[in-house]
């Protein structure tokens, strides 16, 4: 088809939305050349829209072979000749390279970001043969069929060259960084115990891991102090409320001095503080803002959460969610997408109400971002059947995008002073005066209400129960990939599309663990070697001012060459000290390696010498796998116990409830998921024979 | 050290608070269950060792 426009996506679904949405018909012809599909739309001129594969092109180094560092060359291949299992990518980028022939317009229809804008550089560079400099560029925030035929009609004349320079030099630096340390900690590893261990590190895992080490430190080496407080409950209009003693009592005896006070039976209302304040309606929603929410409400990690908003956002049900803003321009149209909600059942009420409104303002929250606004619904009905978590990141848009344009809530609150022997006592209460933006962010509101009843000053008051009660001070609480994210955002590390990733990635390497974030210890010793011998790298400092730089890039006040040049200074440096002590820093992973692998297999301890631990082992002699103690390599211990041996067998790291020996968990294709108690002895097995026996009775 | 420091820091809080001696202060955080892991083995090590004892009630 000589003379035709090429326009490329950055996915399969976007490809076909963009094509039938410029479609005149709405019609959609679907060719598969090899697997690769693309699209034309019936248009007056000839238009193939072709999708990419995320990223095409990589960093690779010149040289080859893993096994040396530091690199400083490298260069830009496709992905096949740079990633094992990417060989789908070969196909795909001579598919593009072969519509590309007949083309003579080029548009760059990938998302307006940092990644987008390198997806479709990188095709259009290489893939098209050097059509970066004559592409057209579209730029959307929702794939609707308004925006899309908008754009495609107002198309920006060139590449945004600014920010494509900013993306590469943010991926060079990245590179770089990430090939140099991880080359080093993997080497001294393999040179120390023969053993290769996937281990990374870079510009931003560095710094993040070292956040949660720095917790991690001091809730391990926290000490608790006592201290006292007092509880009573009263009646009060027939109802009964726990109130608290005012301070927190520091010694027993002062607690017990308190308590005898407080002996008769009768108390007094002296104070009631009435204060009524503003909840000011919340912002729209960024990507940051949306990770946080979804993690308090339904638990989504961040990971989870851009997933199935990038689902939404494909499905043109949101628009685009890797955007930094939390404001909404006048220009997007407010009614419209209300006009829209208001037509599905579950918003008729609220958007009805907001339509008849005179003027729409919504509330705007600080962050912007130059490509795109917050994160807002667009009214489109699903065109198939959403699942519960789709469902309910959708309903969370929705109704933040609605609660943004609401009236401020207005609380009251109620401070009461009772007092017993002299003794001061304090009730909170809270109601609801002024609904406001509370009532389009049901039922996603967390300021609860507690009510009342009527009293006033001077007001007798029965106590029903005064109790002294010992409490300790508790440690700061441990990361969740939520508040963890928060945390870099707020340390301006990393961006909002890759936070996430690299929260995975720490879990991957099994530096961190569980949902509470808790340090390996493969993750201490990484973090430490970083402290150690890599000091720059993992202080926030290094990675803040490369995000700045990279901001100034786009503004075209830095060059990428100066960037890359200081990124290399300071590897220079960091490398010669990490090959100087490649032998201690071997030796201390090679021992986390492989107390993590034992930890990996520990069932628990030994309840038959109360001092070994129970580790998962395989018979040399038989190759049956068992459970033994690690005190009978020291000739005090020899339980052993059997383990089914046909699937999957691992620590539980609970116990059992009847006996109160290690469970493991055992997968199998027969039976799925079960437990199994170690104890052969176990009451559990000796009720469930029991029951066999008397139903063969 | 940053356990070594809480654990001998925080004598003087609990022995306001509720008169323990040095051996049953180490005791008791020993068996809290918020007391951090490191703590604990400071702890332990402490306990075991008589010596450290007997400096701390001289």
């Amino acid at each position: 088809m000589p003379g035709c426009t090429l326009i490329i996506t950055e996915k399969p679904d976007a490809a076909e939305r963009i094509a039938s949405a410029i479609s005149t018909t709405g019609k959609v012809k679907r060719i598969t050349d090899k697997g690769v599909p693309y699209y034309i739309p019936e248009t007056e001129e000839t238009i193939i829209v072709v999708p990419a594969l995320g990223h095409l092109y990589t960093l690779t180094s010149e040289k080859k072979g893993r096994a040396t560092y530091p690199v400083f060359d490298f260069m830009w291949v496709p992905r096949y000749l740079a990633e094992r299992g990417a060989a789908r990518i070969r196909t795909w980028i001579s598919v593009i390279s072969k519509l590309s022939d007949n083309a003579d317009t080029f548009i760059d229809a990938c998302d307006y970001d940092i990644e987008g804008s390198i997806i479709g550089y990188c095709i259009l560079k290489y893939a098209c043969k050097d059509k970066e400099k004559t592409a057209k560029r579209m730029k959307y925030s929702t794939l609707t069929q308004e925006e899309i035929r908008k754009s495609y009609n107002q198309l920006l004349p060139s590449l945004n060259f600014a920010l494509i320079e900013a993306g590469l030099t943010r991926h060079e630096v990245d590179w770089l960084y990430g090939v140099n340390l991880s080359r080093a900690l993997t080497i001294a590893v393999k040179n120390c115990s023969g053993n290769y261990v996937a281990l990374s590190t870079g510009r931003v895992q560095g710094p993040t891991l070292k956040f949660i080490e720095t917790r991690e430190k001091q809730i391990r080496c926290f000490v608790p102090t006592p201290y006292w407080i007092i509880k009573a409950k009263v009646n009060l209009g027939g109802s009964i409320f726990q109130i608290e003693y005012e301070d927190d009592i520091e010694t027993k005896a002062e607690g017990e001095a308190i308590l005898a006070r407080c002996k008769t039976k009768e108390g007094t209302i002296d104070k009631i503080d009435v204060n009524k304040f503003q909840h000011k309606p919340p912002h729209p929603f960024d990507l940051g803002s949306l990770q946080s929410e979804a993690y308090r409400l339904f638990r989504y990690t961040p990971m989870q959460t851009m997933n199935i908003s990038q689902r939404l956002y494909l499905d043109a049900l949101i628009s685009y969610p890797r955007t930094a803003s939390q404001k909404l321009p006048s220009s997007m149209g407010y009614r419209d997408i209300l006009r829209k909600l208001s037509k599905r059942l579950e918003y008729e009420k609220p958007a009805g109400e907001l339509l008849a409104k005179s003027s729409l303002k919504p509330t705007q929250g600080n962050m912007e971002d130059p490509a795109h606004p917050a994160i807002y619904p667009t009214g489109e009905l699903p065109r198939r059947a959403l699942n519960g978590p789709e469902k309910n990141i959708l309903d969370l848009v929705v109704r933040r995008f609605l609660a943004a344009f609401g009236e401020p809530a207005i609380q009251q609150s109620a401070k009461v002073t009772l007092s017993i022997g002299g003794c001061e006592f304090k009730l909170n209460g809270r109601r609801t005066v002024q609904e406001g933006w509370f009532y389009f962010y049901e039922p996603y509101v967390h300021q609860q209400d507690v009510s009342l009843p009527p009293i006033k000053e001077g007001q007798k008051v029965g106590f029903k129960k005064v109790l002294l009660q010992r409490m300790y001070t508790t440690p700061v609480s441990r990361y969740n990939p939520a508040s963890l994210l928060r945390k870099m955002e707020a340390g301006k590390i990393g961006t909002k599309a890759t936070r996430a990733g690299i929260v995975q990635t720490l879990y991957e390497r099994k530096y961190i663990r569980e949902e509470s974030i808790a340090v390996t210890d493969i993750g201490f010793e990484v973090a430490e070697i970083l402290t150690k011998h890599c000091a720059p790298i993992s202080s926030i400092e290094l990675t803040r001012n490369l995000e700045e730089r990279m901001y100034e890039i786009q503004q075209a006040k830095e060059t990428r060459e100066n960037t890359l040049k200081d990124a290399i200074h300071v590897l220079e440096q960091v490398t010669t000290k990490l090959k100087e002590n490649e032998k201690a820093i071997g030796f201390g992973l090679s021992q986390a390696i492989r107390k993590a692998k034992l930890e990996e297999r520990t069932v628990g301890t030994c309840p038959k010498c109360q001092d070994g631990k129970l580790v998962i082992l395989c018979s040399k002699k038989t190759g049956k796998r068992f459970v033994g103690c690690t005190n009978y390599f020291e000739n005090t211990c020899k339980a052993a116990f059997p383990l089914p041996q046909s699937g999957t067998v691992k620590p539980s790291g609970k116990i059992c409830r009847s006996c109160g020996w290690p469970i493991v968990r055992v997968w199998s294709k027969k039976r799925h998921l079960w437990n199994l108690c170690l104890n052969p002895e176990c009451p559990s097995k000796k009720s469930r024979d029991n029951i066999e026996m008397q139903s063969v009775q | 050290m940053k356990a070594y420091k809480n654990v001998t820091e925080n004598y003087e809080a609990w022995k306001k608070a509720i008169g323990l001696s040095w051996i049953e202060y180490l005791n008791e955080i020993r068996k809290n269950s918020l007391t951090g892991e490191w703590a604990k083995e400071v702890a332990k090590y402490l306990i075991d060792d008589e010596g450290t004892r007997n400096v701390k009630e001289d």
